[in-house]
């Protein structure tokens, strides 16, 4: 940046960056979601609708740039870059549910955790919650508890994923704390 | 890895540990009335649309939703979901299921398949006593 550059630059600067930012990553989510929809995660997992949550990698390391609201529209993004390649919107009403709850969920224990928690922690917390997002919205549709019988494994599951991902988030701040795009954001979280 | 997240991790398998044991209680007491004919209750939308006994003779049963279409198969005394036009096929990876209490849901599709014994009033007994 140049030192000349006046307040009002500075801050449309920061501005674009961000947007960008926002830009790249919601890409990057609806890209790892489309390869792990063509995964065979389902023949070895044994559970149905576990996933891997690889998406969560960007909306946790969004989390660790920038502020909740630029996480908050990354969010939105995706679930609508994926509405639209899918073309079924009830259908991903249901993940974009399971989305937010994680996202709340992950940065109520980023806000109230600092310092105590790692990413991993964070993660694995983000992974079950959206589990039992997308469970309580399957209870609204059916008004049945049966909907939660598969609760447990899925949680356990989500713990074994979110480590994974958890890990993976950190590689991902430490190499982008490195590009000059990402400067002007230092990361909360290591 | 901190203190704080081998908390928080096990507080999860507590709580799914805690949900697994009232499973375990339902399938030990659902195995002492084994023979009993099983039945598959099928809801569209929270709508009855038909209970099919579950027989060793294979049966097809499509269900036409507002959403799309899905196909279950009986055999073997269990159901299958078969093909599902849904964006997700989760349904389809509920695979085969044979007991009670077991469900396949096509959340995309709204459908909800539930395992139900005929019996029904033997294994509410005990609640009836007072």
């Amino acid at each position: 940046m140049r030192l000349s550059a006046n307040d009002s630059s500075v801050s449309s600067s920061l501005k674009l960056r961000k947007t960008v930012i926002i830009a790249i990553f919601a890409a990057v989510a609806a890209v790892l979601g489309l390869v792990e929809a063509m995964l065979p995660t389902q023949m070895f997992m044994m559970i149905p609708g576990a996933k891997l949550g690889l998406a969560n990698i960007m909306v946790l390391t969004c989390l660790c740039f920038l502020s909740w609201r630029d996480s908050l529209a990354l969010v939105i993004l995706k679930a609508l870059i994926m509405t639209l390649i899918y073309g079924a919107f009830s259908a991903f009403l249901f993940s974009f549910l399971g989305a937010l709850f994680s996202f709340i969920v992950m940065y109520g224990l980023i806000r109230v955790g600092r310092g105590r928690l790692s990413l991993i922690g964070i993660s694995v917390m983000g992974g079950v919650a959206h589990n039992v997002g997308q469970l309580t919205a399957a209870y609204l549709v059916f008004q049945t508890t049966k909907i939660y019988y598969y609760l447990p494994a899925l949680m356990l599951l989500g713990i074994v994923t979110g480590i994974f991902i958890g890990i993976a988030v950190k590689y991902v701040v430490a190499s982008l704390s490195k590009l000059s795009l990402f400067e002007p954001f230092a990361p909360e979280l290591q | 890895m901190k203190r704080g997240d081998v908390v928080l991790i096990c507080l999860v398998i507590v709580a799914a540990l805690a949900f697994f044991i009232p499973k375990w209680l339902i399938q030990n007491s659902s195995e002492n009335n084994h023979n009993n004919t099983m039945t598959a209750e099928i809801t569209v939308d929270g709508k009855l649309f038909k209970t099919v006994t579950l027989t060793e003779e294979e049966q097809m049963i499509t269900v036409p939703t507002d959403h799309g279409t899905n196909i279950l198969k009986v055999h073997n005394y269990g159901i299958e979901m078969i093909e599902a036009d849904c964006p997700d096929q989760v349904c389809l990876s509920f695979g085969f299921v044979n007991r009670k209490g077991d469900t396949i849901v096509c959340l995309p599709h709204r459908v909800l398949v539930e395992l139900k014994t005929d019996q029904a009033e033997e294994s509410e007994l005990d609640a009836v006593v007072s």
